[in-house]
């Protein structure tokens, strides 16, 4: 982990009394499950006297039911312990990220794809969990137990004991050399399940075009490939490790111990060094000494692929967030003015260059030109979603940088034509911007922009939850946004070809809603139907990221350039009607 | 639980899961010989006897060598095990999702699917690797122990036997409280993830109304139920968790506490009770790890049910004998059809009869919400009809094999989607094999060339999830050279157009006169200039066909297509403009 401020680390903080707690009573708990061994050994020794002392024997197994319960009990409330801290961190961390998520440029989701968001966001923190909630205790019982026992047993015969561990430094080998080898390999592992679940998303969200492009049956598709890649990585990174790992735990294997303590017991036997009793604990503790090597060796395996995924959202968390300025400005009226604004979405590419223009309040502007032009990143940058690379973006006299988000999008609203909407019900996407807004301000908006009647048809009204019980086609889900758009009620207003997939009949009822929209404000209007432009105060003409004409229609018709000839074009789509265009 | 295996994984792997596990069985077999053979050798070492000792210990040494050898074998089958299986596994549910109507693909929620897809199918490895090898030792090795006891002195194994149904009803108890809890924390966990992608991938909107904070406290909602459900499952789970370890270790201390009680009153033979005593510690340690197990055990048990409910929903039937199209003319008969759990039981088409004539444009108008996109999807088969009949070619689309149909439709989607990658990747995915002279053909029909010589990376634009990193008029036009590519006998446009300006708009609708010689064309347009020159024209609302036939025809009488125009005429006159 990192060592930044709001990293995990300084997260763990508030938890980190309760786990230590938690490692202590694991400790304890170790360490009383060692006694039903030694109260073995007690039995034994009692039951060999001569004459046996009925009394000890029992206060032996009183011994062992003392340090059963002793154990019991640490076991119980440390894992308790655990995991209310476990859960507390988790929440912590997920608000925290939830929260960054909130703040980061939005260039930042652009530049990743919601496979690798998610594996974030959901995986990584889940990950997380192994780390604090087992990874921790684990390891305890893991150093304890054969420490105490190899104390214990040293103590009753440190020949003995070296004897008994003969085949550990075999093992030791082996198991450096699987290490050296498994760790590099983590990361690829960690790519390839990225892999699936991408493959999973674009089978769910295309799954139309894998069917209609035969995608299904091709040896080469998709999700084939990332099942390949997956299966590559995974035996890639434990194959061959594998025999070196199954030779060593072998050696270490109970059957294994069991056989060295007894080989040792019995010759030293043989050879008098020892009496037949003290081989007992050996027996008997032997197994402790290894048992827990297959959670210390596994241990750094899954240690390291948590400590990874907490890298991970370490660095989720340690993204810059686009800066809020100290103090908001607030903007004098709704003027919008674009300065020498260059910015494009890859570097060394810009996509806009150099533009500038001026929206007057209450003023329409129409932005038009050919596809990939640059309209949709103006509206963007507009609505904020990214900073520009050189000049400077102002609402009302105030640099859109120097705004805090509630005064922003206080300022500026818009309706795009991915309708955007969230899976909430249709009211409370209505009322996104206004979360206060009751239901009569939402119905009337809803009627405002058409959409009322459909969604009284759903089957709950307005509180039909979208994409569940509201499947909306196109047209409805645009008249939706509108609806918001109408209720956010900003002063200024971003329309980015807002009516692309409106039918006549309602595309009449939209232009309604829209005059109304637009009425009184601030308005910047993207849009390929040039008819519906003509009356606008200004038009500008973008084409391949630079502004290369401005004015009104009659203006603009009366030179040879982009604009004619997109007019010119949209005319000869005309129909025999004529009524039209 | 080892049939639920097999039947998710596959009979394919059957015989490797069967040689798998029965390595596995050897080897806790052996160990537990292992086991019982310190009994007569510990107590031949306390007797004295040093030469029976030694005669043990090489029975001992032979046992234990066994095992290693066994362990090696099984770890290295487990491993083969796990990685065919989980190929198999992914390979299955891929063929399945793709075999699945697309109605099911609308209502999945994507977050625990995906979570499924690699947490889910990640645990059924374990099982083979990590988890049956434990399982079945922790069993079987301590069964051996115990007949092994049992010749040795039958009192102490008859305790041990005793504690067998306690320790058995204390695993079942405690692990059903643990998977009622764990299904849960599941579902809690499933909510949070959908709600994080779709927090994740919505960003823009909610920020721009409202910073997102209504939505940020939804999510948080979600957040905190899913530690609620944590702190549920812990308190619960709290008695449930001590409880099997509890018995297990009580378990041993009453057998040592009989056993101690048998020495006491049978001095004889106390070098052999030592021994069993030892025996008896051997017998609960592998039964121990049950409990530890025990929860792994559960978590994969779920998602196999999960994988297995997935693996049952009926794919779309496919025909056991196809039939061959004559032709790509298509006919709609008395079609029928509402999305399965629509709220309504009306039809949204209800008795659709047209016919779509090979080789020429056909237009379908319709207002918003009429059913258009719906009726394209019935001719891909996305979806099958409820009654009537979807024909191409003659043949009823149910009729048609899987890859005739694939080859017989090119649609061009309202909603574009694009895989992640670059251009050329995409359109190629029309036709993987199209020569260079095709892909350049298409992309110059669908004005695709304008696009590759504008960017810098040319085709290969990366053109992000989904398509996201282009323009919506490059997405569109790039989703339209893919259907170009691909030739097929029937191409769908469904507002092919939407998104382009008036030059790109002209350019595409010269494609679509070009290619009306070639194959049959269904337009859906909300631009009605790119209808006028169709063949044929269907006017679809209120869930059936009201009108059809040419421009002129559908113009001469008064009719839902001329309010259309009229309306249109309105509209047309609509400009934007402030005050
Ligand atoms: N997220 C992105 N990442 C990279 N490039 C992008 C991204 N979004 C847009 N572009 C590129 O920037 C250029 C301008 O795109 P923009 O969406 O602004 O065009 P547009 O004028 O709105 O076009 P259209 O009329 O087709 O909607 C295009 O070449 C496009 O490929
Ligand atoms: N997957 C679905 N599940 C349930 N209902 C749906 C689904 N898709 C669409 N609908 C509903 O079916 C109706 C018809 O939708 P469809 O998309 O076919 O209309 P359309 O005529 O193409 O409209 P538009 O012109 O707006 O695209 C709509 O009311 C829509 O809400
Ligand atoms: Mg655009
Ligand atoms: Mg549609």
């Amino acid at each position: 982990m990192t060592g930044h401020q709001d990293g995990l680390r300084s997260m763990l903080r508030p938890v980190r009394g309760r786990i230590t707690g938690g490692v202590v009573l694991q400790a304890v708990a170790t360490v009383a499950s060692l006694a039903t061994f030694v109260a073995i050994h007690l039995l034994a020794l009692e039951l060999l006297r001569p004459e046996v002392d009925r009394g000890a024997v029992w206060a032996v197994v009183a011994f062992a039911a003392g340090a059963l319960v002793v154990r019991l009990v640490a076991q119980a409330v440390g894992y308790q312990l655990m995991h209310d801290a476990d859960i507390d961190f988790q929440l912590a961390v997920r608000r925290r990220v939830a929260a960054k998520l909130g703040r980061v440029p939005l260039g930042w989701f652009g530049a990743r794809n919601s496979a690798t968001v998610k594996k974030a966001l959901a995986d990584d923190i889940e990950a997380v969990h192994y780390l604090v909630a087992h990874a921790l205790p684990d390891l305890t019982a893991a150093v304890v137990m054969p420490v105490s026992a190899l104390l214990l047993l040293v103590v009753f015969d440190w020949r003995l004991t070296l004897a008994t561990l003969v085949l550990l430094p075999l093992f030791a080998v082996l198991f450096v050399a699987t290490g050296r080898r498994g760790s590099r390999q983590g990361e690829r592992m960690a790519g390839a399940v990225a892999g699936i679940t991408r493959a999973v998303v674009e089978f769910v969200q295309g799954i139309a075009v894998i069917k209609a492009f035969g995608g299904r049956d091709r040896a080469d598709n998709r999700f084939h490939r990332a099942i390949d890649d997956y299966m590559v990585a995974f035996s890639a990174v434990k194959g061959p490790i594998l025999k070196l790992s199954a030779t060593a735990y072998a050696l270490v294997s109970p059957a294994a111990m069991l056989l060295s303590a007894t080989a040792a017991g019995t010759v030293f036997v043989a050879l008098g060094l020892v009496r037949p009793i003290d081989v007992l604990p050996f027996v008997l503790l032997g197994l402790a000494l290894t048992a827990p090597l297959v959670v210390i060796t596994y241990g750094p395996q899954a240690f390291a692929a948590a400590r990874a995924a907490a890298e991970r959202v370490d660095e989720v968390l340690a993204t810059a967030e686009l800066p809020e300025p100290p103090v908001s400005g607030s903007p004098a009226d709704s003027r919008v003015e674009f300065e020498h604004v260059t910015f494009g979405y890859q570097e060394g590419a810009p996509s806009l260059r150099d533009v500038g223009f001026v929206l007057e309040p209450g003023t329409v502007t129409a932005l038009v030109g050919p596809s990939g032009a640059g309209k949709s990143t103006t509206a963007a940058l507009l609505s904020r979603f990214f900073d520009p690379w050189e000049g400077s973006i102002r609402v009302g006299g105030v640099d859109l940088r120097d705004l805090d988000a509630a005064a922003l999008y206080a300022s500026v609203s818009f309706v795009f034509q991915d309708a955007g909407l969230v899976t909430a019900s249709i009211a409370d996407n209505i009322r996104l911007g206004r979360p206060d807004a009751g239901d009569d301000d939402v119905r009337a908006a809803a009627v405002a922009a058409r959409c009322h009647d459909r969604i009284t048809a759903l089957p709950r009204g307005y509180d039909s939850v979208v994409g569940e019980d509201a499947q909306l086609s196109g047209g409805e889900a645009q008249r939706v946004a509108i609806a918001r758009a109408l209720l956010a009620d900003a002063p200024v207003l971003v329309l980015d070809e807002a009516t692309a997939f409106v039918d006549p009949e309602s595309e009449a009822a939209i232009y309604d809603a829209l005059s109304a929209l637009v009425a009184g404000r601030t308005v910047l209007f993207v849009a390929h139907r040039l008819h519906t432009v003509t009356e606008a105060d200004q038009i500008l003409v973008l084409d391949a990221g630079t502004l290369v004409e401005r004015g009104t229609h009659a203006e603009l018709l009366t030179h040879d350039g982009v604009y004619r000839r997109l007019w010119q074009a949209a005319e000869q789509q005309g129909t025999p009607t004529g009524g039209r265009r | 639980m080892l049939r639920e295996l097999i039947r998710v994984i596959g009979s394919g792997e059957a015989r490797r899961i069967r040689l798998h596990l029965a390595a596995v069985l050897w080897h806790a077999v052996s160990q537990g010989v292992v086991f019982v053979l310190l009994v007569p050798l510990l107590r031949a070492l306390l007797r004295g006897e040093t030469d029976a000792a030694l005669r043990w210990l090489a029975a001992l040494a032979v046992a234990a060598v066994v095992t290693g050898v066994a362990y090696y074998v099984q770890a290295l089958l487990g491993f083969r095990t796990a990685v065919a299986a989980t190929g198999a596994l992914y390979r299955r549910l891929g063929d399945h999702l793709g075999d699945l109507p697309l109605g099911w693909f609308a209502a999945v929620r994507l977050g625990s699917l995906t979570r499924l897809a690699t947490a889910g199918v990640g645990e059924v490895t374990v099982v083979f690797a990590h988890l049956v090898g434990p399982l079945i030792t922790a069993v079987a090795t301590p069964l051996t122990v115990l007949v092994g006891m049992a010749v040795f002195d039958w009192r102490p194994a008859l305790a041990m036997a005793a504690t067998v149904p306690v320790l058995y009803a204390a695993y079942r108890w405690s692990t059903r409280v643990l998977a009622e809890t764990d299904a849960d924390v599941d579902a809690a966990i499933g909510r949070s993830n959908d709600r994080i992608l779709e927090f994740a991938q919505r960003q823009s909107v909610l920020r721009a109304f409202g910073g997102g904070r209504a939505h940020q406290d939804r999510l948080d909602e979600v957040l905190v139920g899913q530690h609620e459900a944590g702190r549920r499952q812990l308190r619960r789970n709290s008695l449930a968790r001590g409880l099997f370890g509890g018995a297990v270790q009580l378990s041993v201390t009453f057998v040592l506490a009989v056993s101690a009680l048998l020495a006491l009153g049978d001095t004889a033979d106390v070098p052999q009770f030592i021994a069993l005593a030892v025996l008896v510690v051997r017998f609960a340690e592998p039964v121990s790890a049950l409990g530890d197990l025990g929860g792994s055990l559960r978590t994969v048990k779920a998602r196999l049910a999960q994988v297995r409910e997935i693996l049952d929903v009926p794919p779309l039937p496919e025909p056991g004998r196809p039939r061959t199209p004559a032709g790509s003319r298509i006919e709609l008969v008395d079609v029928r059809f509402r999305y399965p759990g629509s709220p309504t039981d009306r039809f949204l088409l209800d008795g659709v009869n047209a016919v779509i004539p090979a080789n020429g444009v056909t237009a379908l108008v319709g207002p918003s919400g009429s059913g258009k996109t719906t009726l394209t999807r019935l001719i891909a088969r996305f979806w099958d009809v409820d009654s009537g009949s979807v024909r191409i070619g003659g043949v009823d689309v149910r009729e048609l094999s899987a890859a005739d149909r694939t080859a017989l439709v090119a649609p061009v989607f309202q909603h574009v989607y694009l895989f992640e990658g670059t251009i050329a990747e995409n359109v190629r995915l029309g036709r993987p094999d199209a020569s260079d002279e095709d892909v350049a053909e298409a992309a110059r029909l669908a004005r695709v060339d304008e696009i590759v010589h504008r960017l810098p990376d040319g085709w290969d634009t990366r053109v992000g999830e989904g398509g996201a990193a282009l323009s919506g008029g490059e997405r569109q036009r790039v989703s339209l050279a893919r259907a170009i590519l691909k030739r097929a006998p029937v191409v769908i446009l469904d507002e092919a157009t939407a998104a382009l300006d008036s030059v790109n708009e002209a350019a595409i609708t010269d494609t679509v006169r070009a290619l009306a010689g070639r194959c049959t064309l269904l337009v859906i347009a909300h631009q009605l200039s790119t209808v006028v020159d169709a063949d044929r024209i269907l006017v679809l609302d209120g869930g059936c066909v009201r009108e059809s036939g040419t421009h002129q025809e559908l113009m001469a009488v008064d009719g839902l297509y001329r309010r259309f125009w009229s309306e249109r005429d309105r509209v047309g006159g609509w400009r934007l403009k402030s005050g």
